[in-house]
């Protein structure tokens, strides 16, 4: 008989404020695959689910320190947990994480050294190139539920919620996935029940522009679309990351209650070369804890030296805009992963998975680290 | 394990209607079931029956009619009444059936005691489809239409300097794919080439319900669009977003785009108009209407105000327009879906199954 594979979930320790872990139906479908489950102590309680809730979905489910879910089979956790957690990890175990290849070939060839198989989520394309684990979705509507909510609070008179005020008008910078989630998000509110409150008193809806690399390099257009602009967006995706779209002496002309919205989350990194800037110069980088900055916010004296700062707005940043919603992300990313799971399961691991072989088989390869060059 | 038979009948719409599924797809079935295609299939896309075979002695051709014989039946668009009364009762017809909105074609399947899967109700656990290509009708649509308007302005520059502006009603999912495709000119080539002679640019504005509503935010935006994209899902669809007078605000140049491609049913209970009020509706042979062309009046009802007219663009099938692309895309979606069928059988199919068998069983025939 073939050994039970196992699984470790280790909670994620990164700031306070991120609170997901996977749901109580993932490890039921898995348990019902007949594999060990190990989830480390607290695992769920960030999003109210005790240990109870766990066993009544996989009753033999084993409840074990940070450490021992590190020396399981494979490893589940959504954010890369950081090089000290991985080198816990067994020669030939499997981390199964959003470990982004491209972008991070140091994480890649530390990984490969310590001779850990990976498979990263953002890599798990289908055929037609398409990501199967994503919640692209969640980034554009829950930044713009954030920046409306916000919006309401600073809007002059007559006040948001006014039917006589002039449209609310929202400029979108980059016309990608995540633009174009925000694009319906925005022209919704951010939040359908909000959008439908606004109609029945009649309010004057959102207009929304778009506008993508090759308008956003005029600079005098876009002046002109920024002093009417009551929310920007930046859902760039830059080719070069070392020159910001817009510069910080431009986001002066923007009204004083604009709300800037970072979807993009690109950060300042001066140590790279060429460094790394944000897309809209001068604003803050936010996280789970703090999302929401307003002008004068002590972070803005925290900005690397020479970005330029002087010109400040109200702005919405995080750097997991899906965690905003911790349950309702969780559940799209445990359905999205569970055919991927049952694959790995069904196939006694990583090493039958052939690139030739079924749809998931096909995917699960391509996201392989092994298969990463 | 048991072989099926498929029979893969051509379309028998349009002559623009070119699309088959590619020799790649039919070669893939064939570790299921043996497959016999129509007579001439795939042959308004350049390929032979040699092509599909390539020396597989599980590929076959017959006469049209026979194909509808088989224990499945493929074929993209939704074949006629009559073509469904050639098939066996229990046999399986897997198309673009549209359940929801063709209650008679349902009946008829019903009666004809046949078996069906719709492709546009295979949905994920999510609830997201996994057979569609909502990026081409947008992009193809679009570049469409840019084509259009680089011939009517004498190229992408406007005479004031400023950039090219769309107006997109609508932000599903072909509205979202209709915004990226105006920012890059309906065709990332004509868009790099419009980068590298520094041109001006093109802008979305995109609108809802909320906007769409009131004539005087419309008139502003509508005097302001070089083009008008209909992207709209309505939840009533007896009345237009835009009323046939509002075009006149349109400037002369302004190229239509409808992609939404709602008929005219005027006979309904409610009758369903079309979006923007006069346009026609295109097709794979003729999607290009301009306000002169004699055809105008073929697909609006004299009922139906249409004295304001713009050029249209408007196709039934937008991913039509790139046949071999949309049918490559296609293949892509559906080969998964196709091992998890022919794994059981239609009538093993279960929302208990894996991924693939429970999006399929979402898609069955409604009891």
């Amino acid at each position: 008989m073939a050994k039970k594979i196992s699984f470790g979930f280790p909670k994620m320790h990164l700031e306070e404020g991120e609170r997901r872990d996977f749901l109580p139906e993932l490890m039921g479908v898995l348990s019902d695959l007949g594999a060990d489950i190990y989830l480390e102590h607290g695992y769920g309680d960030g999003m109210g689910f005790s240990e109870r809730d766990y066993l009544s979905a996989a009753p033999k489910t084993n409840f074990v320190s940070n450490e021992e879910t590190y020396q399981q089979d494979f490893v589940v956790v959504l954010r890369y947990p950081g090089d000290e957690k991985v080198e816990k990890m067994r020669s030939g175990s499997c981390l199964i994480s959003m470990l982004h290849y491209p972008t991070r070939p140091q994480r890649t060839a530390y990984l490969k050294k310590l001779g850990i198989e990976a498979i990263s989520l953002d890599s798990l394309k289908d055929d037609v190139g398409r990501r199967i684990v994503e919640n692209l979705r969640a980034v554009g509507w829950n930044g713009l539920e954030v920046a409306f909510q916000l919006l309401q609070k600073i809007y002059p008179e007559p006040g948001l919620e006014n039917p006589h005020r002039l449209p609310i008008k929202v400029t979108v910078m980059g016309a990608g996935a995540v633009g174009m989630f925000a694009i319906q998000a925005a022209i919704r509110y951010g939040d359908e029940d909000t959008w439908r409150r606004m109609a029945k008193i009649g309010a004057t809806g959102v207009q929304v522009t778009a506008v993508d690399y090759d308008l956003t390099n005029h600079p005098e257009i876009m002046k002109q679309i920024l002093k009417y602009t009551d929310i920007l967006v930046d859902a760039t995706q830059r080719r070069d990351t070392s020159i910001p779209v817009i510069p910080n002496e431009w986001v002066g002309l923007m009204r004083s209650h604009a709300v800037i919205v970072d979807l993009s989350v690109d950060p300042y990194d001066c140590s790279a070369s060429p460094i790394c800037v944000k897309g809209i110069e001068g604003i803050p980088q936010g996280n789970l804890d703090q999302y929401i900055f307003t002008p004068g916010d002590p972070i803005y004296a925290s900005l690397p030296e020479g970005i330029h700062r002087q010109n400040q707005r109200h702005v919405v940043s995080c750097y997991s805009w899906p965690g905003i919603h911790p349950k309702d992300c969780m559940v799209i990313y445990g359905r999205q992963l569970s055919p991927i799971l049952r694959a790995l399961i069904e196939n006694n691991g990583v090493k039958n998975i052939q690139a030739e072989g079924h749809f998931f088989h096909r995917a699960i390869h391509r996201a392989l680290l092994s298969s990463w060059h | 394990m048991k072989r099926y038979s498929i029979g893969f009948p051509h379309m028998q719409k349009e002559l623009g209607e070119k699309r088959a599924f590619l020799p790649d797809f039919i070669q893939f079935l064939t570790r299921f079931a043996d497959v016999y295609l129509a007579e001439g299939y795939g042959d308004r896309m350049g390929f032979s029956f040699s092509d599909y075979r390539q020396g597989n002695p599980h590929i076959f051709q017959m006469e049209r009619k026979d194909t509808f014989s088989k224990e499945y039946v493929i074929i993209f668009r939704a074949p006629s009444e009559e073509e469904i009364c050639w098939m066996p009762p229990g046999s399986c017809l897997i198309s673009m059936l549209h359940f929801p909105t063709r209650p008679q074609r349902v009946a008829l399947l019903k009666e004809r005691k046949l078996q069906a899967i719709s492709l546009d109700s295979i949905v994920d656990d999510n609830n997201i489809r996994l057979v569609e290509n909502m990026r081409a009708v947008a992009w193809n649509g679009l570049e469409v239409a840019f084509d259009v308007l680089e011939r009517q302005l004498g190229g992408l520059e406007k005479e004031n300097g400023e950039p090219v502006q769309a107006l997109v009603l609508g932000v599903g999912m072909v509205g979202k794919h209709a915004v990226e495709a105006v920012t890059k000119f309906g065709s990332v080539e004509r868009n790099n080439n419009h980068m590298k002679k520094n041109g001006n640019g093109s802008v979305a504005c995109c609108v809802g319900r909320n906007i769409a509503a009131n004539p005087n935010h419309m008139e502003k935006l509508l005097k302001q669009a070089d083009i008008l994209v209909d992207a709209t899902q309505r939840r009533d669809s007896s009345k237009p977003v835009i009323p046939n007078e509002w075009l006149a605000w349109l400037p002369s140049h302004a190229v239509i785009v409808d992609l939404a491609v709602d008929p005219y049913l005027l006979n309904a209970n409610p009758p369903t108009v079309r979006g923007i009020e006069g346009i026609p509706q295109g097709n794979l042979d003729k999607y290009i209407f301009n306000p002169d062309d004699p055809e105008w009046d073929l697909t609006v009802p004299s009922s139906i105000p249409s004295a304001n007219r713009r050029t249209t663009v408007s196709c039934y099938s937008w991913p039509g327009i790139h046949p071999e692309a949309c049918m490559n895309h296609y293949g892509h979606q559906m080969r998964p879906l196709m091992e998890a069928l022919f794994a059981k059988g239609f009538k093993q199919i279960s929302l208990n199954g894996g991924y693939f068998e429970r999006a399929l069983a979402r898609a069955k025939l409604p009891d």
